[in-house]
C-alpha cells in the first residue's frame, strides 16, 4: 500500500522534474489551458447570470416559461421582434382556445394559462392646427364667447406660422404654382372677416381650413403600434413584472389599451423633449460630450432646428410670456413680430453646447414643458388604431387609453419596451376575425359598394393615407358599422363600433393566437413541455409548444447563441492545447529515450511510462486551469462589485437591466478546471503510449 | 549446478534498409549459477546483441534463450518487463540513472516498481546496498553531481536491490579510467562471491577480462573460443 503511494510520488517528482526541464513548454501549454480555463469559467459563469436574469424578465413579463400557438404559424412566435422590421409575423390562430387551455391546465405542473394574440396596427395622428380646429368646433357647440375667443386667436397665431413655414417652403419647391394656391387659401384664412363671425363660425369655414389649411403646417408620419391582447384578468394574475406607472391599470372587463413607457417616450413625446432627454442620457448619464462626437452633434444640430415643435402648441398669450422669458434670461431678439421674434429665441435656446447643455435643459422641464403639450397621448385620452385585417379590409378602432405601464427591471430596454397591451376583445375586432354575423355583413357592405375584393396595396395606402387623430374626414362619419369607398383608393374601411365593456366571460374562450403557460416549478421546464407537448398531440391539438427562449424571438436565443460560441471558442483553444500537446511529448520522447529506455530495461511496464506522461499533462493542465479558474473568480468578484454595464439597449434586455452583477457560481469554479485537466490529461493518452513504445534496448542509445 | 541461462541455437538478424545484418549466428551457451562470466570480442562481434537477449530486452530471430528454464522467445511485452524487474539487474556502460532522482531513490527505483515492499523493507535494502558500494554518505545527493565511479557503484546497487538471479553488464567499465574501473570489476567479484549472484558482463579490456572465471569469446556472432581460469 505504502509502496503505491511512494511509487506514485516517484512518478510525480520525476513529473514535476520534467516539466521544470521543460519550462518554456510547460509555460506555453499550461497558459493555453489557463486561458481555456479562465474563458470557461468566465463565460460559463456570465451565461448562467444572464440566462437567470433573461429568464426572470421574460417569463415575468409577457412570454410566461412556455407559449404555445398554432402548428400552422407561418412564421416563428417572437414576442420581443425577431421576425422582418415593420413585418406582421403570421403565427396562425387558436380559434377557440378553451380546449387547449383545459387540456394544458390538467398538467400537474401548469400554474397558468393566459391567451394572448400578437399583432401591430397603426395608430393615426394628427397635428397641432387640427387639434386646435377640433376645440374650436367643441368651443362652439358649447357657445362661450370667452372660450370661442381664446381657440380663435390659437388658430390665428398657428396661421401666422404656417405662413412663415409656407415662405421657406416656396423658396424649395418646384411647383409655384401650387405654393400660390396654398398662399392664396392662407390669406383667406388669415384675412380679418374669416373669423369675423364669431360665435356663428360655420361648418364650411371650418372643413376649409380642416382640408386646406391643416395640410399645411406639417403632417405627422403614421406610426406602427406593436401590441398583445390578451385576458387582463389572467395576465395581471401572473405577470408580476408588469407595472403601471401613470393612469391606471387596465381592468378586466374593460375595452381599452396600457401603452409602454418606452412607446410613449419614443413615439409620442414632443420632438424637442426627445431630443434633450437624450442628449441629458448621453452627455450626463454616460458622460459624453458634444463637441468631437458625431452622433452627439447630429443630435444637437436636430435640436436646434426643433423650435416649430414648441412654437405650435402654444397660444398667443404663452408664447409672449415665454418670448418675456427667454428675453430676461438674456437669449434677446428685436424682431417686432411675436412669432419671427420667438422663434429666433427658441432656436437660439435649443442651440446647445457641452457648457450650457445641463442648464438649458432643466430651464426647458421647468418652464417651456408645463406649457407646452409633452406627450400626444396622455392616460384617460383616445386614440385611434386601423389596422388591415386577415379578412382583407381595413378596420379602424378607438381605443382608450387607460394608463401607462412598464416592466419591472427593463425601463429602458426598447426592446421590451414596444409591446402594448389591449384587451382580447379589441384584439379581436382589429384582428378581424370572421365570426358569421360580422361574414355576412361585409358581403353585403361590399356589394353596396359594389367591390368584389380588395387589393391589398390599395388597402395598404388606404392604411396609411389618411390620417387624423380626431379628425375624421366627413366622408367617413363614424356611425354604425358602413362600408367606405374613398375617392383616391378603392380599399373597404370598416369603424365598428364597441361598448367600452364587455362581459369578462367572453375572453374565457374563443379566438387567441397564442397562450403563455406560467409552470409551478420552472426547474421542470424541459420535463414539462415535453409532456405537454405529448398531451396535446394525443388530444389533436396542432400546435408548436417553445419555451421562453425560443418565444422572444432573436433576443431569446441570445443566450444560445453565446453559449455556442462560448463552446466553439474553447473548442478550438483545446483543439490546439491538444495538438501542441501531444506534439510536444511526441518531440520531447525523442529527447527521453534513453531514460525511458532505462526505466524499460530495469522493469518499468508501459503502463507506468504512460502515466508518468499523463501525469506530466494532468499537473501541468491542473496548474494551469486552476490558476485560470482564480483569475476568473478575481475578475468576477470585481465585476460583481461594480456591475457590468449594458453597452446598448439588445445588452440592457439581455441584462434585465442597465447593469449585470455577476456572481461566483462555485458549481463552474470547481468543475470547469477539473473536466479541462480531465480532458487535457486524456487528450495526452496518444503521445504518452507513443513514448511507451520505447524499447529497453534503448536505454543504451549513446546520446546525452 | 543447474545453468541459470541456456542459449541454444540463437540467431538474431537486424533488418537494417532492405538487407539484414546477422548480429549472432548459431549460439549454444550455457551460464551456471554464480558464474563470474565475461562476453569478449571485437567491437561489432554481436556483444550487445548476447547480453539484450540475455537481459529480456528483446527476443532472438531464431533458437531460444532460457532464464532459470523459462523460454523468453514468446513471451510477451508485458512478462519480459516482469522477467527483468522480478530476475535481472543491469549495469549499463553509461550508468544510465535518473538525474533528478537522488541516490537512494535510483537505488529504491525498482523495488517502488515491484511495489511489494513496506518503507521500511525498501529503507533497509537500500541502506545495506549503498553500504556495500561505500555511498552512505551520498545518499541524498543527486547522481548528476557524483563521479562517474560513484554512479557506477550506484547502478550497481540498483541493479542488485532486488536481489536479482542475473547481473548482466555491458561495458561497465568502458567509460571509466582503468584504476575506477578495475575497482568496480571488484566490486563486482565481491558481490558474485558474497551473494552468490550470476554476473554476465562484456568488455574490450583484457586487464578486467583478467578478473573473470569464465571468458566467452565472440567473433562475427559465433562462439569463437572459451576458457575457464
Ligand atoms: N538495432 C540494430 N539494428 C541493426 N543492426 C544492429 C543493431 N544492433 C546491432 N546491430 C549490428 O549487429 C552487429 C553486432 O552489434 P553489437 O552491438 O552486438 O556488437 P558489439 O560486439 O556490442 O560491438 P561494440 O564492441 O562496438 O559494442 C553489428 O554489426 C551491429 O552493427
Ligand atoms: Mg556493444
Amino acid at each position: 500500500m505504502s509502496s503505491n503511494i511512494a511509487q506514485f510520488r516517484l512518478i510525480f517528482a520525476v513529473a514535476l522534474r520534467n516539466l521544470w526541464l521543460d519550462r518554456l513548454r510547460t509555460i506555453i501549454i499550461g497558459g493555453l489551458i489557463g486561458t481555456g480555463a479562465f474563458l470557461a469559467v468566465i463565460g460559463l459563469s456570465l451565461l448562467l447570470d444572464v440566462q437567470a436574469s433573461m429568464r426572470a424578465s421574460i417569463t415575468q413579463s409577457i412570454a410566461g416559461d412556455l407559449q404555445i400557438y398554432s402548428a400552422g404559424a407561418k412564421d416563428k412566435l417572437a414576442l420581443f421582434g425577431g421576425s422582418g422590421f415593420m413585418g406582421r409575423a403570421d403565427i396562425g390562430s387558436l380559434p377557440d382556445f378553451a380546449p387547449y387551455r383545459d387540456a394544458v391546465l390538467g398538467h400537474p405542473n401548469v400554474a397558468a394559462f393566459v391567451p394572448m394574440g400578437l399583432d401591430m396596427a397603426v395608430l393615426s395622428r394628427g397635428n397641432e392646427l387640427d387639434d386646435a380646429i377640433d376645440a374650436l368646433r367643441v368651443a362652439l357647440k358649447a357657445g362661450d364667447e370667452s372660450i370661442i375667443t381664446g381657440r380663435v386667436d390659437q388658430i390665428k397665431f398657428q396661421l401666422d406660422q404656417v405662413k412663415l413655414e409656407l415662405a421657406a417652403r416656396r423658396l424649395l419647391s418646384s411647383d409655384q404654382v401650387e405654393i400660390d394656391q396654398q398662399e392664396r387659401d392662407l390669406a383667406r384664412a388669415l384675412a380679418p372677416e374669416f373669423f369675423s363671425q364669431g360665435k356663428a363660425i360655420d361648418e364650411e369655414h371650418l372643413q376649409f381650413l380642416e382640408t386646406k389649411i391643416a395640410p399645411l403646417s406639417g403632417e405627422k408620419l403614421p406610426t406602427y403600434l406593436q401590441y398583445i391582447g390578451t385576458d387582463i384578468a389572467a395576465y395581471r394574475a401572473n405577470f408580476p413584472k408588469f407595472k403601471v406607472i401613470e393612469g391606471a391599470a387596465l381592468e378586466p372587463g374593460q375595452r381599452g389599451i396600457m401603452l409602454s413607457r418606452k412607446v410613449r417616450e419614443e413615439l409620442l413625446k414632443n420632438g424637442v423633449a426627445k431630443l434633450f432627454d437624450k442628449l441629458h442620457k448621453r452627455l450626463v448619464k454616460r458622460g459624453g460630450t458634444i463637441s468631437g462626437d458625431e452622433e452627439n452633434q447630429r443630435f444637437a444640430t436636430d435640436l436646434s432646428k426643433q423650435y416649430q415643435q414648441i412654437l405650435s402648441y402654444l397660444d398667443r398669450p404663452n408664447a409672449e410670456e415665454l418670448s418675456a422669458k427667454l428675453t430676461a434670461r438674456g437669449i434677446k431678439d428685436d424682431s417686432p413680430d411675436l412669432v419671427q421674434r420667438l422663434s429666433h429665441q427658441v432656436s437660439a435656446f435649443l442651440t446647445v453646447d457641452d457648457k450650457n447643455f445641463s442648464e438649458r435643459y432643466h430651464w426647458f422641464y421647468e418652464h417651456i414643458a408645463p406649457k407646452i403639450k409633452l406627450y400626444e397621448v396622455l392616460p384617460g385620452q383616445t386614440i385611434t388604431v386601423r389596422n388591415y385585417t386577415r379578412s382583407g379590409y381595413i378596420k379602424t378602432l378607438p381605443l382608450k387609453v387607460h394608463g401607462i405601464y412598464n416592466f419591472d427591471g427593463l425601463e429602458d430596454s426598447d426592446l421590451a419596451g414596444v409591446l402594448n397591451i389591449m384587451d382580447l376583445v379589441s384584439f379581436r375586432e382589429l384582428y378581424g376575425q370572421m365570426t358569421d354575423a360580422s361574414r355576412k355583413e361585409l358581403e353585403a357592405m361590399r356589394a353596396q359598394v359594389g367591390m368584389r375584393d380588395v387589393k391589398s396595396e390599395d388597402a395598404e395606402a388606404a392604411l396609411f393615407g389618411d390620417g387624423g387623430l380626431a379628425s375624421a374626414a366627413p366622408s367617413e362619419a363614424a356611425s354604425e358599422t358602413v362600408g367606405d369607398v374613398s375617392s383616391s383608393n378603392q380599399a373597404l374601411i370598416v369603424k365598428p363600433t364597441l361598448a367600452d365593456f364587455f362581459d369578462p366571460a367572453e375572453v374565457q374562450n374563443g379566438l387567441a393566437l397564442n397562450a403563455a403557460v406560467r409552470l409551478k416549478d420552472p426547474s421542470q421546464q424541459n420535463r414539462t413541455e415535453a409532456e405537454l407537448r405529448d398531451k396535446l398531440d394525443q388530444g389533436g391539438y396542432k400546435v408548436n409548444i417553445v419555451d421562453w427562449q425560443q418565444a422572444s424571438g432573436i433576443v431569446g436565443q441570445f443566450v444560445n447563441i453565446v453559449g455556442g460560441t462560448l463552446v466553439f471558442a474553447l473548442s478550438v483553444i483545446f483543439l490546439v492545447a491538444f495538438v501542441i500537446i501531444n506534439n510536444s511529448i511526441i518531440v520531447g520522447t525523442l529527447n527521453r529515450t534513453r531514460e525511458i529506455g532505462t526505466m524499460r530495461a530495469i522493469g518499468a511496464q508501459r503502463s507506468f511510462i504512460v502515466t508518468l506522461f499523463l501525469a506530466e499533462t494532468g499537473i501541468t493542465g491542473m496548474l494551469g486551469a486552476f490558476s485560470g479558474a482564480v483569475a476568473a473568480t478575481a475578475i468576477i468578484l470585481m465585476a460583481g462589485r461594480k456591475g457590468i454595464p449594458a453597452a446598448n439597449d439588445v445588452v440592457t434586455f439581455i441584462f434585465s437591466g442597465p447593469r449585470l452583477y455577476p456572481v461566483i457560481h462555485w458549481q463552474v469554479v470547481t468543475s470547469v478546471p477539473l473536466l479541462i485537466t480531465l480532458f487535457a490529461t486524456l487528450a495526452s493518452i496518444y503521445a504518452a503510449r507513443h513514448a511507451a513504445k520505447v524499447q529497453p534496448a534503448d536505454a543504451t542509445q549513446e546520446k546525452e | 549446478m543447474a545453468a541459470v541461462v541456456k542459449i541454444a541455437g540463437v540467431e538474431k538478424v537486424y533488418p537494417l534498409g532492405k538487407t539484414e545484418v546477422r548480429a549472432l549466428s548459431g549460439i549454444d551457451l550455457s551460464i551456471d549459477e554464480g558464474e563470474f562470466t565475461t562476453i569478449a570480442g571485437p567491437s561489432g562481434c554481436g556483444k550487445s546483441t548476447l547480453l539484450n537477449l540475455i537481459g529480456c530486452m528483446d527476443i532472438p530471430t531464431r533458437g531460444e534463450v532460457y532464464i532459470e528454464g523459462q523460454p523468453i522467445a514468446k513471451l510477451s511485452d508485458r512478462e519480459l518487463t516482469r522477467l527483468r524487474l522480478e530476475k535481472l539487474g543491469f549495469i549499463f556502460q553509461s550508468f544510465n540513472l535518473i538525474p533528478v532522482l537522488t541516490v537512494f531513490q535510483n537505488v529504491e527505483f525498482p523495488l517502488l516498481l515491484q511495489g511489494r515492499w513496506t518503507r521500511a523493507e525498501r529503507q533497509a535494502k537500500v541502506t545495506a546496498l549503498l553500504a556495500e558500494v561505500d555511498l552512505l554518505k551520498q545518499q541524498q545527493q543527486r547522481s548528476s553531481e557524483l563521479s562517474g565511479g560513484q554512479r557506477q557503484r550506484v547502478a550497481i546497487a540498483r541493479a542488485l536491490v532486488t536481489n536479482p538471479r542475473i547481473v548482466l553488464a555491458d561495458e561497465p567499465t568502458a567509460n571509466l579510467d582503468s584504476a575506477t574501473g578495475e575497482r568496480i570489476i571488484e566490486l563486482m567479484k565481491n558481490i558474485n562471491k558474497t551473494h552468490k549472484t550470476t554476473f554476465i558482463f562484456s568488455t574490450h579490456d583484457p586487464q578486467v577480462m583478467r578478473q573473470a572465471g569464465r571468458i566467452v569469446r565472440l567473433k562475427d556472432g559465433h562462439v569463437a573460443a572459451e576458457q575457464r581460469s
